[in-house]
């Protein structure tokens, strides 16, 4: 274990007893490294070689990126270091286990200081020879190739120090399993329920909200690990190596590290301590403090019966006394199991029934507060003096969004960044109103709200409750929220995002088929008259109307930026028509070739139970289809018909009842339109309507109650 | 000087060793003997501070044993079953030991070596247990500790290795005061190495004497006495440790010195009698059969 003298004298007599480590260290770093750089760059040469870079300067900059790929950020890499990690961990300290060779090591005159810090030093150094032995050789390899420059050095870099970081506290992690255990096999075990055990409560709270919470969603706040090292690693990681340079790269990853060493500091000094505590005499047991044997035990128990119980219940398709049961077996063979395990004996099934009754207990208990919810969650509204702004979803909107440094990030990620709504009374009001109402199946227009509380106290906490839109005293609600400044700069970014106009290469104005170019110069006056128009907005603006159209910043990132349109916005459209760019939603019957309606008629299909006499369908189906009733299915059956129109007379009494589906239309009440019908309006080739030639026909939906009674008739269904 | 005070150690519900106090003089060969399960390996480890105790103390040279780096200086531990590096040869531990203990003689470690015919470049892993066994105890002695702490370290030594073992430690505790402390289940293995031998049972001390004490105050006394007055007369006021009778010879153990029993039994009409020297199993099988135990169950097997 520790032989000279000195400290370092100490360290190199360790060594020789930890060759086979070496070993598999420096190898396994060097061909993963190696490997790694000349794959890629082989990869990079294959695809110039056929030509799938345009010039010298394009190549070089995908070698480059290959070499990145390889050397710095990589989702290659953390597995092994893990695996490292463990084995170094493991085996420096596995000496603990084997009484002969405590009984050597622990009786010789070394303080348990210099004994532990040897052996851990040592450990580090090992993996820091390997790592930086294949880092390299990879940069050696990759200069040979010309990939090397300033910025894959400086991310390699960065990348050894997250590596670095990443391995210390699963080094930590297994030296602290091995100090609590007396064998490579429990120590295996216990290694792993700590690298996963937060990760797996997590999983299993946020299940059981989801199974039994009604107000609950992962919309805002999710129960995500926050000491779970591997959790942090495995999301950020691609994220981390698509960053642009290294300075992005490290505002992201560094703060991660600091993360990460603090704990590891912790585990370190718990190592620490456990080893001075930890008795020799455990070496070859199970556990080696007897009062961490039912902790363990019931600790692992509870996640483990859940994971057991939720199979079952999605088995058997959601059966709550299954899922019980799932959980009580599971939890009952786990406790037999570690008992067992515990003894390396089988006769000790039966042993510790008390520690494995609390386990049940704890199981039950728990599935209990989530079924019957006996913390209130879905009652939760906060009182209004202890919210110190809300931040709010209303079903219906979705838009693309970017953060400052032009990436996508979601709607829910935006509204939380520039969400503050500090007027909170209409949406706790909303909030208590949704807590009376009564069942969401029987509302007309059954809607999620998600709701984030910003607490004075600086917690969060988020809820989804789900309100009729059709209610009146919903609508006045979510119009005194709409209506806020506040909401609107959460939901339009184009309301507050300076940089909108920044590198803006296209502008068009489009109402489904027409699709009008305007000058970029413009976008600013454009984008001021519908920021102008949005003043008005509200909840019964877009509830009871449809977009007349949209107009679109498109970027030279390819990004895109869409505005809605409202045939109220007066200031839009004005500046629209100046630019020559308005087409309202109504085409001219002149223009069209043709109109054909389809006719799903769902009213017929919609009654599968009701398969013999009496439904309407089966009876056209039995007169068209004589005798072959015995396989009829109103499910099954295609009831649709469809009609084309060609008289310029006909086409004319039904355009004005048309709305394009390419044209969203957030808020508004699903049923304004016919979903029975949908309609195709194709173009005269020779109109001189700006319509998009790329496409042969155009989407349309009829407006519900509008559908002309000729075309009712001529969609009849005949049987045929 | 080793002060063992009211060492009391449990492993679980077991008490493994249950308030034993002994004291090991210094210059002395203490031998500690006791059945499979006694407790004399765990006595042995708490000695090496190995391990903890639960209650009690273990002071070396008044210095407590346990994580004090300056205490252990003074011991070398050799365990039942000594621990060699996976691939070693006697070199490889001998490099290993002479950089923990600064005492080390490498030249006489490497003379013994030859003395006892073990190759130094030879793996360690192709020894039999008897050469694994000197080499610990050559590692130990050259490790020039004050004690040396063998843990049924004797046991299978065929009976050259002894001597010359034997030769050694008298060498060493004449030259620097070494003192073994040998532990052992086996009575006869100690009688001739041992100046005081502690008797573990149970977890418990049941006597720690000098065997020359022990030698000098038992007596075994063969006789055929005349008759049953003179019989009475000669063993009235002895303390009679055991007696059996065989038709008309009387065996008799007691507790006496040599001269006591002989000025007695001059006194007393006897046909025949003679004072016999008892080997130590004799003496502890009377020593403890008073306590009430059969040692010939407890060690001798």
């Amino acid at each position: 274990m520790t032989s000279k003298s000195s400290f370092w004298g100490s360290c190199k007599e360790n060594h020789k007893r930890r060759i086979w480590v070496w070993i598999v260290a420096v190898l396994s770093q060097l061909l993963v490294y190696g490997g790694m750089t000349m794959i890629y760059l082989s990869r990079i040469k294959g695809f110039y070689a056929q030509g799938t870079y345009i010039n010298q300067k394009e190549f070089k900059q995908a070698m480059y990126q290959a070499a990145r790929d390889a050397l710095a950020f990589s989702d290659n890499i953390y597995p092994v270091v893990l695996v490292l990690a463990a084995i170094i961990g493991m085996q420096g300290f596995s000496y603990l286990f084997d009484r002969r060779k405590v009984d050597l090591y622990h009786s010789v005159p070394v303080s348990k200081n210099k004994r532990f810090a040897v052996v851990y030093v040592n450990g580090l150094f090992m993996y820091l020879v390997a790592n930086l032995s294949g880092l390299i050789l990879g940069m050696v390899l990759a200069a040979a190739q010309g990939a090397v420059n300033g910025e894959v050095l400086a991310e390699a870099g960065l990348a050894f120090i997250w590596n670095l970081c990443f391995f210390l506290v699963f080094y930590h992690l297994m030296i602290l399993a091995v100090m609590l255990t007396g064998n490579r096999f429990v120590t295996a075990a216990l290694f792993l329920l700590f690298a996963l055990y937060e990760l797996m409560i997590s999983s299993m709270a946020e299940s059981l909200k989801g199974m039994f919470f009604k107000t609950y969603s992962p919309y805002y706040l999710k129960d995500k690990p926050i000491l779970s090292v591997g959790y942090d690693y495995v999301m950020n990681i691609w994220e981390i190596k698509n960053m642009p340079d290294a300075a992005a790269a490290a505002r992201m990853a560094m703060p991660l590290a600091a993360k990460w060493i603090g704990i590891a500091v912790v585990l370190l000094f718990l190592c620490r301590y456990a080893y001075g505590k930890r008795p020799s005499e455990t070496a070859g047991k199970a556990i080696a403090y007897r009062f961490l044997e039912p902790v363990i035990k019931v600790a692992a128990a509870i996640p483990v019966a859940f994971l057991v119980g939720r199979m079952v219940y999605d088995a058997s398709y959601q059966n709550e006394m299954l899922l019980v049961a799932g959980m009580l077996a599971g939890g009952l063979l786990f406790c037999a199991a570690v008992e067992v395990i515990y003894d390396f004996d089988i006769r000790s099934i039966f042993k510790h029934l008390i520690s494995g009754g609390v386990a049940l207990v704890g199981i039950l208990a728990i599935f209990c507060c989530y079924k019957w919810d006996l913390f209130g969650y879905d009652d939760y509204v906060p009182a209004q003096n202890k919210v110190e702004s809300i931040a709010i979803s209303a079903d219906g909107y979705y838009d693309n969004y970017w953060d400052e440094d032009q990436h996508y990030i979601e709607k829910n990620e935006f509204e939380m960044e520039h969400m503050f709504l500090t007027d909170t009374s209409p949406v706790l009001a909303l909030a208590e109103a949704a807590k009376q109402a009564g069942d969401p199946e029987e509302m007309e227009d059954d809607r999620y709200v998600q709701i984030l509380y910003r607490l004075q106290s600086g917690r969060q906490k988020a809820r989804c409750i789900r309100v009729d839109y059709d209610d009146p005293e919903t609508e006045k609600l979510l119009n005194q929220i709409f209506c806020m400044d506040a909401y609107k700069k959460g939901v339009f970014q184009g309301l507050t995002d300076e940089r909108l106009l920044e590198g803006v290469s296209k502008i068009y104005y489009t109402n489904g088929p027409a699709k009008a170019t305007i000058p970029v110069e413009e976008a600013g006056r454009l984008l001021d008259a519908w920021a102008k128009d949005m003043e008005q907005f509200d909840f019964s603006l877009v509830r009871h109307n449809r977009p007349c159209g949209s107009f679109a910043f498109e970027y030279k990132s390819f990004s895109q930026r869409r505005f809605l349109v409202y045939d109220s916005f007066e200031n839009t459209i004005s500046a629209l028509k100046d630019l020559g760019a308005y087409y309202p939603m109504q085409l001219d019957a002149a223009d069209i070739e043709s109109v054909t309606v389809t006719c799903y008629h769902n009213e017929l299909s919609q009654n599968p139970e009701a398969q013999f006499n009496g439904d309407p369908g089966y009876a056209l189906y039995k007169e068209a289809v004589a005798g072959a009733a015995d396989t009829w299915d109103a499910e099954y059956t295609d009831y649709t018909v469809s009609e084309t129109f060609y008289k310029e007379e006909e086409i004319a009494q039904i355009l004005p009842h048309l709305y394009c589906n390419w044209i969203d239309a957030p808020w508004s009440r699903y049923r304004d339109l016919d979903e029975n019908y949908s309609v195709e309006v194709v173009f005269k080739r020779d109109s001189s309507y700006p319509y998009e030639r790329d496409s042969y026909y155009f989407d349309y939906s009829i407006y519900a109650g509008k559908v002309p009674e000729f075309v009712v008739e001529a969609t009849a269904f005949s049987g045929e | 000087m080793i002060e063992i005070h009211n060492l009391t150690k449990r492993f679980e519900d077991i008490r493994a060793v249950d308030e034993v106090s002994v004291t090991i003089k210094e210059k002395t060969v203490f031998g500690l003997i006791g059945t499979n399960g006694a407790g004399k390996s765990t006595v042995l480890r708490m000695i090496a501070g190995v391990i903890k105790p639960d209650e009690g103390t273990v002071a070396v040279d008044n210095m407590p044993v346990y994580d004090n780096v300056e205490a252990k200086k003074r011991l070398f531990f050799i365990a039942d079953e000594p621990y060699f590096f996976a691939n070693a040869n006697a070199g490889t531990m001998e490099r290993y030991y002479s950089g923990i203990y600064e005492a080390f003689d490498r030249v006489e470690f490497y003379k013994y070596l030859e003395k006892f015919n073990l190759d130094k470049n030879r793996k360690i892993g192709t020894f039999s247990k008897g050469m694994k066994k000197q080499l610990a105890l050559l590692l130990g002695i050259c490790s020039h500790t004050k004690y040396i702490l063998c843990d049924e370290t004797f046991d299978g030594l065929d009976p050259v290795m002894r001597q010359g073992i034997k030769s050694i430690f008298a060498k060493e505790m004449e030259e620097r005061g070494l003192t073994p402390v040998i532990a052992s289940h086996n009575l006869r293995e100690l009688e001739d190495i041992c100046d005081h031998v502690g008797l573990l049972h149970k977890g418990g001390v049941l006597l720690s004497k000098d065997l020359e004490d022990m030698k000098c105050s038992i007596q075994k006394v063969q006789c055929v006495f005349a008759n049953v007055e003179d019989e009475l007369k000669a063993l009235n006021g002895l303390e009679i440790l055991k007696k059996e009778q065989r038709g008309s010879l009387s065996t008799i153990t007691v507790r006496s010195t040599r001269e006591e029993v002989e000025a007695r039994f001059a006194t007393v009409d006897t046909i025949f009698y003679e004072v016999l020297p008892l080997s130590l199993e004799e003496i502890f099988i009377s020593e403890t059969e008073v306590a009430g135990y059969d040692i010939k169950k407890l060690i001798l097997g």
